[in-house]
C-alpha cells in the first residue's frame, strides 16, 4: 500500500485529473451531441442501449490513447528525472514497484471510468429518456470497459518502462485506437487477437438486425471473451513485470 | 544560418528510429483500408474514390493528427531533458530560427508521411486493377492536407515546447480532433486548423473545393501557421526557460 500510494503521490502536480476530465468532457460532449442528432432525425432511437453503445464506440478512440498518455506520465517521469537507480536502493522489489505503478494507472483509470458512467446516466437524463437509468446494463460496461482498459495499461506499461522513449509507447496506442476503431471490420477470430476490440465485445449492447432494419439487441457474450481479456492482461503484465525486472538500469 | 539550425535539428534526429512511427500509420490505415474496401466491392463501385473513403477516413481524420502530435512532441523531446533548453537558448542563434527550424522539420517529416501515403494509395489502386491513372485530384488532396497538416504542427509544437510532459500535448491533440471534426460538421470548418485537414485532403466530400473556399482554405492555413509561429516565437523570446 506504501508504495501505491507513494506512485499516486508522486503524481501531484502533473494535471492528470485535468488531462481525464479534458477527455471524459470531449467524449461525452460529443456522444451528446451525436446522441441527440441521431434522436432528431430518428425518434426510436431515444433509449439507454442507443447512449450505452455509442459511448462503448467511442471508448474505442479515447480509452487506448488515454490509457497511454496516463501510463506514459506515471513511467516517464523516473525516467527523466533519472531516477531509477534511487528507485532500485529502496528495500522494495523490482516487482512491487512495477505493481504499484500499475495499480496507480488503473486506478486513475478506474475512477475515469466511474465518472464516464455517471456521465452516461446524465446524459440520459438529459435527453429525457422514459425507462429508468439501467444500472445493471452500466455496471455490465463499466466492467467491461475496466477488464479492456487493465489489460491495455499493462501492455502500455511495459512499453514505456522498457522503452525509454515515449513516442513509441504513445504510437502503440494511437495505434490500439485505430485497430480498436476498425476492428469490427475484422472476421471474428481474428478480431479476438485483438485487445482494443474487446471495448465493443465487452459492451452489454450491440447492433441487431431486426426485420431489415438496424436495431438494438442484448450482447450475451458468456465467460470466454472476459476470460481471454483477463488472460491477455495478465500475459501482459507477467512478461512486462519479469522483462522490466531483469532490465539494466 | 536559418541553414545550420536546420542541419542541426536534422542531426538530432539521428539514430531516432522515428521513421518507423511515421510509416506505420499511413500503411495500417492502407492495409484496413483495402481489406474494408474489398470486402465491400459490391458496394463501393466507384473505384479510386470510393477506395480514397476507405483509406482516408481514420487516417486523415483521426490518426494524421496524433502522428503530428507525437512527431512535434519527439521534436522537443531532447531539449526538455538535461536543461537543453538552456543550452539552446544560449546558442548564439537568433530565437526565431530555432522554432523555424523545428517547423521546418514537421514539414519534412510530414511530407514525407503524406508522400508514403500517396505512393501506397497508387499502388494499392494498381492492384485493385483500377489502372496506372490515378485521379486528377490525388495531389490537391496530398498537398492541401500537408499544408493543413504544417498548420497543426504549428500548434502542437507550441503546446510541445511549453509543456514538459511529452504526453499531454498530444492528449490535448485528440480531443483537438473532435473539436475539429465538431467545426467541420457545423460547417465552420475553415476556422479550425484539424478541420481543414479534413476539407484539405476530402476525407468526408471528395468534391472539388470552389476557387473562393479554396483561396479561403490556403489563407486560413497560412494564417495560422504564421501566427502560432509568432506566438511561439514571442513566447521563446520573453518566457524564462524552465528545462
Amino acid at each position: 500500500m506504501n508504495a501505491l500510494w507513494l506512485e499516486l503521490y508522486k503524481l501531484r502536480r502533473k494535471r492528470l485529473a485535468l488531462m481525464i476530465a479534458l477527455f471524459l468532457a470531449v467524449e461525452l460532449a460529443w456522444a451528446y451531441m451525436s446522441l441527440s442528432m441521431s434522436i432528431a432525425r430518428n425518434p426510436d432511437n431515444a433509449g439507454w442501449p442507443a447512449a450505452l453503445l455509442l459511448v462503448a464506440s467511442m471508448n474505442r478512440l479515447f480509452l487506448p490513447i488515454l490509457s497511454a498518455v496516463i501510463v506514459s506520465r506515471i513511467c516517464d517521469m523516473e525516467h527523466k528525472g533519472q531516477t531509477w537507480k534511487l528507485l532500485m536502493a529502496a528495500s522494495v522489489r523490482r516487482s512491487r514497484i512495477y505493481a504499484a505503478k500499475y495499480a496507480a494507472a488503473c486506478l486513475l483509470l478506474a475512477s475515469a471510468v466511474a465518472l464516464q458512467t455517471a456521465g452516461i446516466a446524465a446524459i440520459g437524463l438529459a435527453s429525457g429518456f422514459r425507462e429508468a437509468v439501467p444500472l445493471m446494463l452500466l455496471i455490465r460496461l463499466a466492467a467491461g470497459t475496466l477488464l479492456t482498459t487493465a489489460a491495455v495499461v499493462a501492455l502500455q506499461q511495459w512499453v514505456s518502462l522498457a522503452v525509454k522513449n515515449q513516442a513509441f509507447s504513445l504510437a502503440l496506442g494511437m495505434l490500439g485506437s485505430f485497430v480498436g476503431l476498425t476492428a469490427m471490420l475484422f472476421p471474428a477470430p481474428v478480431r479476438l487477437w485483438f485487445i482494443w476490440s474487446y471495448y465493443m465485445d465487452l459492451s452489454p449492447v450491440t447492433y441487431g438486425y431486426a426485420s431489415g432494419a438496424l436495431s438494438y439487441a442484448h450482447n450475451e457474450f458468456g465467460f470466454q471473451l472476459p476470460l481471454l481479456a483477463l488472460a491477455m492482461g495478465a500475459a501482459a503484465y507477467i512478461a512486462g513485470c519479469v522483462h522490466v525486472s531483469r532490465q539494466e538500469i | 544560418m536559418l541553414i545550420r539550425c536546420i542541419g542541426a535539428e536534422w542531426l538530432k534526429l539521428r539514430r531516432s528510429r522515428l521513421w518507423l512511427i511515421l510509416v506505420s500509420l499511413p500503411a495500417f490505415s492502407m492495409m484496413i483500408g483495402c481489406a474494408n474496401f474489398a470486402n465491400n466491392l459490391g458496394v463501393l463501385q466507384n473505384e479510386w474514390y470510393s477506395l480514397w473513403t476507405q483509406v482516408s477516413l481514420f487516417y486523415g481524420e483521426f490518426f494524421l493528427p496524433i502522428l503530428i502530435a507525437i512527431c512535434c512532441a519527439y521534436l522537443c523531446r531532447l531539449e526538455h531533458l538535461n536543461k537543453n533548453w538552456h543550452l539552446l537558448l544560449t546558442a548564439p542563434v537568433p530565437v526565431a530560427y530555432t522554432f523555424i527550424a523545428k517547423l521546418t522539420i514537421t514539414a519534412v517529416l510530414l511530407g514525407f508521411v503524406q508522400g508514403m501515403f500517396a505512393l501506397l494509395f497508387i499502388g494499392a489502386g494498381v492492384a485493385f486493377g483500377f489502372g496506372y491513372e490515378p485521379p486528377a485530384e490525388l495531389a490537391g488532396w496530398i498537398v492541401r492536407g500537408w499544408f493543413a497538416a504544417v498548420a497543426i504542427g504549428a500548434v502542437q509544437l507550441l503546446l510541445s515546447m511549453r509543456m514538459q510532459s511529452f504526453a499531454a500535448p498530444i492528449g490535448i491533440g485528440l480531443c483537438a480532433v473532435f473539436v475539429g471534426f465538431g467545426l467541420y460538421v457545423a460547417k465552420l470548418g475553415l476556422l479550425f486548423p484539424h478541420s481543414l485537414l479534413t476539407l484539405g485532403m476530402g476525407v468526408l466530400d471528395q468534391q472539388a473545393l470552389p476557387a473562393a473556399k479554396l483561396g479561403l482554405f490556403y489563407a486560413m492555413t497560412s494564417a495560422y501557421i504564421i501566427l502560432v509561429s509568432a506566438l511561439a516565437i514571442r513566447r521563446l523570446r520573453t518566457a524564462d526557460a524552465a528545462a
